[in-house]
């Protein structure tokens, strides 16, 4: 955890590193660490990547050789397709949930978990733990939780004495149903980042703020969260991408239905670029998904660094 | 020294069979314990027989299985033999040249076993055949007498369209569920819109429309067969969240004996009970089979019959052991032994003739006497027609959409992939 609080340490590295290339101790684990995982990520990131731009050109079903070249066909496809709206919007609904519940919730839960001690401990373990739960098994649980003949939700519904709808069946419930497993599933991941942050700061600052009178509020505002600015850059970062690539939760949930009101963007590449054969379309929508997270990516250190220099 | 020599060469005598042993990778669907059981018993006795060829019998689950078969068919990793419901997905397949053509290898014997329409249907539009047929399916409209002689519905009644909505209704009104739907996973719904079709357009205009000829699948007979099915929505037939349940919910609600009705294949006969929460289902003297409702002015053949023609395919690198294997698995003897359980009803010649149960019995008649036995229209129009056609299905088993949207969304995949 700690090499993740150092995370936007790596310019001042960066900026000695030049020199050090040429010293001999450290090219030999350059030359030993550097080509397994090169390989790796040329092998299953890079081809496949280059491999999905070329699809999107051509109309291919995934069987024989790739010869039919439509140009930008594909991609008119998906931007006129009628469910494609709906996955992007939904897409962007994680991300501001992600942003906008999970991640204060998770500074919360870690402010209030940061001390040390048994109980404590238990209680972290306890919200760590959807994390750690597979994906598809997390989905599945959640699915049975929301069923509505069998269900817990209902279950509860029942002893209050509310009806309750079959929210994975149910266009208007279907969404935040699914946003509600989602933080479930992830926000523990982001407190544990932000423990880590928080009890990296020196006891004696807090120390003096308290002498000094600053209330307890004031000292979250003011000193905490100033201090692991670094472990909030990186849980924001994670929290959007993870939430633009957001798949596997979906699919046992609500398969992307009912009437492909819940898609994201990955879940309808996947059902109407390879269950549907269509693979030149998936590239297309994989490509777009790409440069979006690049986009992303880039913009979003943009302006982190300009926020840094100010 | 001598001894060692010795020992070396028996222990060398001892491997070499087993090095000659080919295997046949048999991918399958069948999720059921006991049928599996069959299966696997089948096999062991073809092993028993021949010592050189061992048998596999990897399984996916149905979905999955759809979604994986693409790429594990182009792979190092592609099966010999899988199952397949034919139609467009298989013509695909074939055009690919990823199956093996088998019929210079395949017996006289097993050739007569599967019959004309057995051959014809897992032969390519190139003319040559890749498959074995295994066995013939119906979609019927199942039905619980309980729950109709609870509501005071005459089965009789609902032999028309008009007569079913308003045996609908009275269910309805009775508080009980009139029909079970997995409309989660489409296929379910799709059933529904293609009896319509059958119905209405018949084994002509559904040929025509698909070859794109005309207004195709705009036209006329499936705007109407869209409009049927709304009308039908309209009653809010479906059990309460049926877009959030599967088939296996579905199937499991009207075996618990939740629903009045499941408009499915004659495998939910073993599944309904699989599925259902006590694993009993309906028992046999509370479960018939209506026929589909007819529709007046309808162009379609009374006796059309909408279902499947299952089989199995060969893999561009299977092995003549593969055909010998299939041979063996597809003869009367064995697929007499799913008939007697009630599995399915097998293709091959006389295999039918051991089956006792009376919805079997009905279904095997069904079909041979059908002037047109439609195949599944999902896999029929191919994956990508087919699952324009199960997503409108279910749009329509919502009321959410419009009859012409419906037909005009069809028609554009179908001129997509023309």
């Amino acid at each position: 955890m700690s090499s993740v609080a150092s995370g936007t340490g790596m310019e001042v590295v960066a900026a000695t590193r030049p020199r050090r290339y040429v010293d001999r101790k450290s090219l030999i684990p350059l030359l030993l660490f550097l080509p397994p995982s090169l390989i790796l990520f040329t092998l299953f990131v890079v081809l496949p990547m280059i491999d999905a731009a070329t699809f999107s050109f051509f109309d291919w079903n995934g069987y024989g050789p790739i010869t039919d070249f439509v140009g930008f066909e594909n991609y008119a496809d998906v931007i006129t397709h009628r469910n494609f709206g709906t996955a992007v919007r939904n897409s962007l609904i994680v991300v501001a949930v992600s942003l906008l519940i999970q991640l204060p919730l998770a500074m919360w839960c870690a402010i209030a978990l940061a001390e040390r001690g048994a109980h404590i401990n238990l209680i972290r373990v306890l919200f760590f733990l959807p994390y750690m739960l597979a994906e598809v098994a997390a989905g599945l649980i959640w699915k049975f939780v929301y069923d509505g003949n069998y269900g817990l939700l209902p279950a509860i519904g029942g002893a209050i004495g509310v009806d309750m709808p079959f929210v994975l069946g149910d266009k208007l419930w279907v969404i935040p149903a699914i946003m509600l497993v989602i933080t479930w599933k992830y926000f523990g991941f982001h407190m544990m980042i932000f423990i880590a942050g928080l009890q990296s700061i020196p006891n004696e600052v807090i120390e003096a703020a308290r002498l000094d009178g600053v209330k307890k509020w004031q000292i979250v505002r003011h000193i905490k969260i100033p201090m692991i600015r670094s472990a909030i850059v990186i849980s924001v970062f994670f929290a959007i991408t993870g939430a633009l690539q957001l798949f596997d939760l979906i699919i046992p949930l609500s398969n992307g239905g009912p009437s492909h009101s819940s898609h994201t963007i990955v879940t309808f590449l996947y059902q109407f670029g390879i269950l549907r054969m269509k693979l030149g379309f998936g590239g297309a929508v994989s490509v777009l998904l790409f440069i979006a997270c690049v986009i992303v990516a880039l913009a979003y250190r943009r302006i982190l660094f300009r926020v840094e220099q100010n | 020294m001598k001894h060692l020599a010795l020992a070396a060469m028996l222990g060398l005598a001892a491997i070499a069979p087993a090095q000659a042993q080919t295997v046949v990778r048999h991918l399958h669907i069948t999720s059921i314990p006991a049928e599996v059981e069959l299966m696997n018993s089948i096999a062991a006795d073809f092993m028993a027989q021949n010592p050189d060829i061992v048998v596999e019998l990897p399984f996916l689950e149905n979905e999955a299985f759809k979604a994986k078969l693409t790429t594990l068919l182009q792979s190092a990793d592609a099966p010999d033999v899988f199952h397949s419901w034919g139609g467009g997905v298989f013509y695909e397949q074939a055009a690919a040249g990823v199956l093996r053509p088998i019929e210079d290898v395949l017996s006289d014997e097993a050739k007569a076993n599967v019959g004309t329409a057995g051959i014809s249907a897992f032969t390519a539009p190139d003319g040559h055949l890749y498959g074995v047929a295994r066995d013939v399916s119906e979609v019927v409209l199942w039905y619980n007498k309980t729950l109709f002689e609870q509501a005071g519905v005459d089965p009789a009644s609902m032999e028309t369209w008009d007569g079913f909505l308003a045996g609908v209704q009275t269910f309805k009104d009775a508080g009980i569920t009139p029909i079970a739907i997995g409309a989660k996973d489409k296929w379910p719904a799709h059933f529904w819109w293609s009896k319509l079709v059958v119905r209405l357009a018949g084994q002509d205009g559904f040929a025509a429309a698909a070859r794109g000829e005309g207004d195709g699948f705009a036209g006329e007979d499936f705007v109407k067969a869209g409009e049927y099915f709304l009308e039908l929505a309209a009653l809010d037939p479906w059990q309460e969240g049926f877009l959030a349940a599967g088939y296996g919910d579905a199937s499991g609600y009207f075996g618990d004996g939740n629903a009045a009705m499941h408009l499915m294949g004659d495998w939910d006969y073993g599944a309904m009970k699989d599925n259902s929460a006590d694993k009993n289902g309906i028992p046999d003297e509370e479960l018939g089979i209506l026929p589909f409702p007819t529709i007046e002015g309808g162009k379609g053949d009374p006796t059309d019959t909408l279902g499947g023609l299952g089989g199995v395919l060969f893999s561009r690198n299977a092995s003549d052991a593969a055909v010998k294997w299939i041979e063996f698995f597809n003869n009367q003897e064995n697929q007499a032994k799913y008939a007697a359980d009630a599995y399915y009803i097998p293709i091959a010649k006389g295999a039918a003739d051991v089956m006792t149960n009376p919805f079997k019995v009905q279904i095997g008649q069904n079909i041979s006497n059908a002037h047109w036995h439609a195949l599944f229209f999902d896999q029929a129009l191919g994956p990508n027609v087919g699952g324009v056609v199960n997503d409108i299905s279910a749009e329509l088993a919502a009321n959410a959409m419009s009859a012409e949207e419906a037909a005009e969304l069809i028609k554009e995949a179908v001129d997509d992939s023309l």
